[in-house]
């Protein structure tokens, strides 16, 4: 099953190079044909009309767009993605700064996501039949409809304005220090043994990890309600029953296996998605990820940090499905014999 | 025994929910021997670098002059004051100024700052190829010579002016040239070192900035011994954190939700005017060709309305492009609202209510406070004398690019902070056709501005920016339509000064 697993995060891998190359010639281009002037966005408010033209040429603005953007890709295979227009650093080490947190972010909230998903899935599929079955039905749909950045500022107000229950600002208290090691706060705070951190930095995450978690979670509960009704009308169900096998042996041993699979691959799709919730969420919660810097680049119009971003998210996201599709020929037989 | 049952329940209970209560709550209570020690400030960005000459970004000046300072400083009234540079002298001519520096100033590593740090500063690190928007303010800096480690002589290759005011305005912060020369930018950068009341004691990108006081600072100490600046960039969740007690300070937040803090308890919450102006760029040609239109759109808006529905009234309605107080403003010169007035001019050019003169109106949307929804109010206005808008949101950012393509339509609604309250920055900047944020590009206005920009004596070059200003509106090149203000809720016991150009500066807070 490895040999497999590893051929097919090969092929993935080999098909995310033409991928990206698209990826990166749309961005690159969409950007450069927005009316946006990188280069008085540069300069300071005292410059005049003629030292922006000369900033132009020197960024390499007055160049055919092909020209420009071979000169970028050929910059960015080098790891050189350009100095960011606001910060005035390189780009790539602003992404790199900032992604641990946006990865810690995404990770809690597609765990609590999988949590709510497969409780409420679970829930839902057990109440059927039920009056309170046409309830959860409506809650679920509701639950649907509320995007990550409503949830984000409902639990704001709920838990930390009204109840004073968890903080909203930052990634860590104020009286805190921030350690640095790996860049991913949780890990870092038990590496150098600061527990007070890592509480705080756990109780910062919940919050924002949360509003992500509970806007992603309903699609993953009524998928996996539907793909359970799917199941429970196969056959071996039934020879299961009547081989004397009690419901929740049915359930776990045999339906909530076959029923994963779909709720997986929309799982996979979701956490891709998820990811690049995270912006909106971020903002809200002052939290210190790539989503906050990328509000930052796109206010100011600046255009190599915006390609950074766009590329690292598009990297994250081949990566999640890749991921993905490995777990898929874990759980499914028949995709390892082809 | 049910009843005692019962009883013990509810006990268990309730001790539960306090100790839950408890234990969530704890990380937020503030041991009271530091409340006066420490104040946390929600603040809506990011500096762009810790290299304070790097980049002009008006909101992180305050926050650079806490680290660093500037040679010249302004009161809170905005007049230019002694700082670093104890005495100056700018030559008749404007093209040289002799300066004459404290000798009891030193960085926070221990270094004398000397004039080789002035040097430094303004002439040596702009002429090394960093990257800095300093290399723009300062361009016609030729040398500096060094009289002794206090005095030295700044020469300019053409008239300015305006290098008092400049060394007080943006980007403008002596840095420490020896630390920087044997450390490199990086650590610089990692580590700033400045002379300012606070050291840098930490910094997380995008998320807080903990400043701690200098005790050496030569100047008056900071009140308060550590300041943490969360960066909170959602409006929303600035209110959010003052209310919930997480900051203790914060600005830039919703007109509404000041007006609602000033009726709650343990909050002081001000709309306080500043030097920043709202006013309409205007094209001089398209449909603004004609004078009759573009003065009939000024006298169509009633700004007092504007004001009174977006900013609760506290912002000064203005007839020119200045600010109350200010050089260049003029008090006895009022561009009256109108209506009638409005048709009659359009009468003229052969328009009315029932054919209305078809024009565009450009505006961001969340660049400053109810700037989509003035706009719309202001082409509600427009509609009613015989001016048709179309209302276009554009981003800040795009603002350049359309201009400099001649794409802007006939109006822009736009917002200019100038800290100094120097006419120069007003109305010299946004009138001059060579700047890039001029929209109005015709030369009877412009010409009178570029001259403006070599005149050196101070007297003459105030009243001439007073009759070019007069001049503008009159033409209809420019329409001012308000002063802006800063909004700011603060616990009622955290004190700070008031600056009039709205500066918050965290070593004037102080808890009473």
């Amino acid at each position: 099953m490895l040999v497999i697993v590893a051929k097919l995060v090969a092929r993935r891998l080999l098909a995310a190079v033409p991928i990206l190359l698209v990826v990166s010639a749309l961005l690159f281009c969409v950007l450069r044909l927005l009316p946006v002037d990188p280069a008085a966005m540069s300069l300071p408010t005292t410059a005049t009309i003629a030292e922006i033209e000369a900033k132009r040429r020197e960024m390499g603005l007055d160049r055919p767009l092909p020209e420009q953007y071979l000169i970028w890709l050929s910059d960015a295979l080098h790891g050189n993605f350009g100095r960011s227009i606001q910060f005035g650093r390189e780009a790539g080490s602003l992404v790199a700064a900032t992604l641990p947190a946006t990865i810690q972010l995404a990770g809690a909230a597609m765990v609590l996501a999988a949590i709510f998903g497969l409780g409420g899935g679970l829930l839902l599929f057990h109440l059927r039949g039920t009056w309170f079955e046409a309830v959860t039905d409506i809650v679920s749909i509701l639950l649907l409809s509320i995007p990550e950045f409503l949830w984000g500022l409902i639990l704001l107000f709920v838990f930390g304005v009204a109840l004073h229950a968890l903080p909203f600002t930052g990634a860590v208290s104020p009286n805190l220090p921030q350690p640095h090691v790996t860049g991913f706060l949780l890990i870092d705070a038990l590496l150098v043994g600061r527990l007070d951190v890592f509480a705080s930095a756990f109780r910062h995450l919940i919050l924002p990890a949360l509003a992500l978690g509970l806007a992603f979670s309903p699609a993953i509960m009524r998928v996996l309600r539907s793909s359970l009704f799917d199941v429970y009308h196969e056959d071996y169900i039934q020879q299961a029953r009547l081989r004397g096998l009690s419901e929740r042996q049915i359930l776990l041993g045999h339906a909530l296996k076959n029923a994963a699979l779909p709720t997986l691959t929309l799982a996979g799709v979701q956490f891709g998605i998820l990811f690049s919730g995270t912006l909106l969420v971020e903002v809200i919660y002052s939290y210190p990820g790539m989503g906050n810097l990328m509000v930052d680049a796109v206010r100011n119009a600046d255009l190599p940090l915006i390609e950074a971003i766009g590329l690292t998210y598009c990297v994250a996201v081949l990566l999640i499905n890749t991921v993905v599709d490995s777990l898929y020929v874990v759980l499914n037989p028949k995709l390892r014999v082809r | 025994m049910g009843k005692h049952t019962m009883s013990l329940k509810l006990k268990r209970r309730a001790f539960l929910q306090i100790a839950t209560a408890a234990s969530l709550a704890a990380p937020f209570v503030r041991p009271a021997a530091a409340a006066g020690d420490t104040a946390t400030i929600g603040w809506p960005n990011d500096v762009p670098s810790w290299d304070p000459n790097q980049r002009f970004t008006p909101d992180a000046q305050p926050i650079f002059k806490a680290v660093y300072d500037q040679p010249l400083d302004q009161d809170p009234q905005l007049k230019l004051i002694p700082h670093l540079i104890k005495n100056w002298t700018l030559a008749p001519d404007a093209t040289s100024m002799a300066v004459e520096l404290r000798d009891d100033v030193t960085f926070h590593n221990g270094d004398k700052m000397t004039t080789e740090d002035f040097r430094y500063t303004f002439l040596e690190r702009i002429r090394s190829g960093v990257k800095l928007d300093t290399a723009n303010s300062w361009k016609r800096v030729d040398d500096i010579v060094i009289e002794s480690p206090s005095k030295a002589t700044m020469k300019f290759s053409a008239p300015d002016p305006t290098a008092p005011q400049w060394m007080a305005f943006l980007g403008s912060y002596i840095v420490p040239k020896k630390y920087i020369e044997s450390g490199g930018l990086d650590n610089f950068l990692k580590k700033p070192v400045g002379t300012g009341p606070y050291r840098l004691a930490e910094y997380e990108l995008n998320s807080r900035i903990v400043l701690e006081r200098d005790d050496s600072y030569w100047g008056p100490k900071a009140k308060v011994a550590r300041v943490t600046i969360e960066i909170i960039k959602d409006p929303s969740a600035r209110v959010a954190a003052i209310q919930s007690g997480q900051a203790d300070f914060t600005l830039n937040v919703p007109v509404r939700e000041v007006q609602r803090f000033q009726s709650e308890g343990g909050f002081a919450a001000e709309l306080n005017p500043i030097t920043r102006v709202i006013l309409l760029q205007v094209r001089a040609d398209l449909n603004f060709a004609d004078q009759n239109v573009r003065l009939a759109a000024h006298h169509a808006i009633d700004k007092a309305a504007l004001s009174k529905a977006f900013y609760g009234g506290a912002a000064v309605p203005l007839s020119v492009v200045a600010t109350p107080g200010s050089p260049g403003y003029l008090p006895d010169f009022s561009f009256k609202y109108d209506p009638e007035l409005a048709r009659q001019l359009l009468a003229k050019s052969g328009h009315g209510p029932s054919n209305p003169v078809k024009i565009g109106l450009a505006a961001t949307n969340g660049q400053f406070p109810s700037d989509y929804d003035m706009a719309r109010a202001i082409v509600q206005m427009w509609q009613k004398v015989g001016i048709a808008a179309d209302l276009q949101i554009i981003e800040y950012a795009k603002y350049f690019e359309l201009n400099r393509a001649s794409k802007l339509p006939e109006a822009t609604l736009y917002s200019w902070d100038n800290a100094t309250g120097d006419p120069e920055i007003f109305s010299g900047y946004l009138l001059n056709p060579k700047m890039p944020f001029s929209a109005w590009k015709d030369e009877a206005v412009g010409g009178k501005v570029l001259k403006l920009f070599n005149v050196a004596n101070y007297d003459a070059r105030i009243a001439g920016y007073r009759d070019v200003e007069r001049f503008a509106v009159e033409q209809g090149a420019t329409i001012p339509l308000l002063q802006s203000v800063l909004t700011v809720v603060r616990k009622k016991n955290l004190q700070y000064t008031k600056y009039g150009n709205g500066w918050v500066l965290p070593q004037t807070l102080q808890w009473s």
